[in-house]
């Protein structure tokens, strides 16, 4: 993709978009907002572990961090909606950067378990520490505009959708990102070309814990409402399913993901937990029969697109 | 002068000895063979090398720098460059994209920014330029050895380390391989350090033979005394 086509597909996207508050009513747009939340966490999550393959479980956790320190600024020390949002971004940032530090020399299962972890000693102390995050009844947080309006967050939300997937661009075509491909396909082999593979790793969980901390922070205000479903396991496996569906891997994999997941979901909202199940069964179903998410058999049916790839090794069975 | 030299070099795992004072010397602008039975240590002599094991005891010096236990990817760019026994391509990269790897991040490179000119340019030294848009992962082992030698190159080394690229080739490739490698030191005035199983071909590219037995520097010299001595027919025979 050359950048001049990646801006023009995104700016025209972006345009369409931008005309939907005038059609739209107040739930639709409510889910096309959701969606681009999802879309920012699941892009951002995409390039951790679809671009330098390190399965983070803290990503959502990053959001919370976000949210919360956006939230709790406005509410104890009155600082304005929108710096708490820049400040949420620079601490998820400075705490991704933490992470991925001590997460350095871990690979695979053991950076999962420790993400894991942290996710849930995260949401501990939130529920907990009752004075300052008022628990699981939930922080209530000034919005980010004077005059609620749907429209306004929607058009708030593509904004950052954007920003999100331009910075997510320039990284991942750059020569860096090319050094978090090789990365990620065999760290020994690249770092014999002379990838310093800890800085990719340690830039890749930074970066991305910033854009979900940008993507938490602004979700929060929309919703004046922050708790800690935000950092919640829940919404870490349902922004996964979203990139593996989608196309883990592939720039576009998680944007789809993000918006056909979000739409379903409100269609299968009446079966309550259950809907969490329905996703379960279609990420096996995906992960069977299409391993590189709806993308991938995309690319493998259109013509003219690349041959089908071949990710899972045949095991011989018929 | 001695390009890279390996001070009694010694690497245990677990109660095995891999390598014991293993000393050597690699001359600037010579191919020299490292060859030994299975088990010998080569592939452990060549992590300890590049990096990417960090020996027990003693030291590895390149052009009079100490480099032992640097990270892999530093000693890459001090000019040393491997390749792997069994090749390790970037699969879901294309070729183009896999030697793009070692270009951007050589501190030698002559790419102004264009390092898909330069990967090119590799790709067509090793002949396999008609797969430069195929992902890594299709190719087969013989394109995939030499995607791994244009990856290598692409790092702009000054020694180049082969860890049995000819296995899969025929002898009729055998020889050709081995006129492309001589072609390879001449003109981009490398020194390649070559572990190789295929003794013919050793015995014609190389200027030096190093022979490892059991974690012990057995003998080295030229091909012909190395052919002719008894205790490496010994190594490889048995009694």
């Amino acid at each position: 993709m050359t950048d001049i086509r990646f801006y023009l597909i995104l700016f025209a996207a972006a345009g369409l978009f931008s005309l939907l508050p005038l059609g739209l009513g107040d739930y639709h747009l409510h889910v096309m907002i959701v969606s681009l939340y999802y879309l920012m966490m699941a892009s951002s999550w995409n390039l951790l572990a679809g671009y330098t393959g390190q399965v983070s479980f803290a990503h959502a956790a990053f959001a919370g961090i976000g949210a919360y320190t956006s939230g709790i600024l406005a509410v104890k020390f009155g600082v304005n909606p929108w710096a708490g949002v820049i400040i949420g971004t620079a601490a998820a940032s400075l705490l991704g950067l933490g992470v991925g530090v001590l997460c350095l020399r871990m690979g695979g299962i053991y950076l999962s378990l420790t993400t894991l972890g942290f996710s849930e000693i995260l949401r501990i102390v939130i529920t907990n520490e009752y004075d300052i995050t008022r628990g699981t009844m939930g922080l209530q947080v000034p919005g980010l505009v004077e005059e609620y309006s749907k429209a306004a967050y929607f058009y708030i939300m593509l904004g950052a959708a954007m920003i999100t997937l331009i910075v997510l661009y320039k990284l991942i075509y750059s020569n860096k990102g090319l050094c978090f491909r090789a990365v990620q396909n065999d760290e020994r082999a690249a770092a014999s070309l002379g990838v310093d593979v800890v800085k990719v790793r340690v830039l890749a969980f930074t970066v991305s814990s910033a854009l979900a901390g940008l993507a938490g922070g602004l979700y929060g205000h929309y919703l004046h409402l922050i708790t800690p479903e935000i950092p919640s396991l829940d919404q870490q496996f349902l922004v996964l399913s979203m990139t593996v569906i989608g196309g883990m891997g592939s720039f576009l994999g998680p944007v789809i993901g993000a918006f056909s997941l979000e739409i379903l979901s409100e269609y299968i909202r009446a079966y309550g937990e259950y809907h969490v199940l329905v996703f379960g069964l279609i990420a096996l179903v995906v992960a069977r029969f299409a391993p590189n998410g709806l993308m991938g058999l995309a690319a493998s049916r259109l013509p003219g697109g690349p041959a089908p790839a071949v990710t899972v090794p045949s095991t011989g069975k018929s | 002068m001695a390009l890279l030299e390996g001070l009694r070099l010694s690497k245990r795992f677990g109660g095995v000895t891999a390598l014991s004072e293993v000393s050597f010397t690699v001359e600037e602008g010579t191919i020299v063979g490292l060859i030994g039975p299975n088990g010998a240590g080569k592939t452990t002599l060549f992590n300890l090398v590049a990096g990417a094991l960090k020996p027990d005891s003693g030291r590895v010096v390149f052009r009079g720098e100490d480099i032992t236990g640097l990270s892999p990817n530093i000693v890459c760019r001090h000019g040393i460059a491997r390749t792997f026994q069994v090749t390790r391509p970037f699969g879901t990269m294309t070729c183009l994209e896999n030697v793009g790897v070692g270009v951007i991040n050589s501190p030698r490179s002559e790419s102004d920014g264009n390092w898909r000119a330069t990967a090119l340019h590799y790709l067509e030294t090793v002949g396999v330029e008609d797969l430069a848009f195929t992902e890594a992962r299709h190719l087969n082992v013989v394109q995939k050895k030499k995607l791994e030698i244009a990856r290598a190159l692409a790092t702009r080394p000054k020694i180049l380390m082969l860890d049995e690229v000819l296995g899969g080739l025929n002898s009729q490739e055998i020889v050709q391989a081995v006129d492309f490698i001589r072609r390879l030191r001449d003109e981009l005035h490398l020194t390649v350090f070559w572990i190789e199983h295929v003794m013919g071909a050793i015995m014609k590219a190389a200027e030096k033979v190093i022979v490892l037995d059991q974690g012990q520097h057995l003998m080295e010299g030229t091909p012909e005394q190395v052919v002719a001595d008894s205790r490496v027919i010994h190594a490889y025979l048995g009694e």
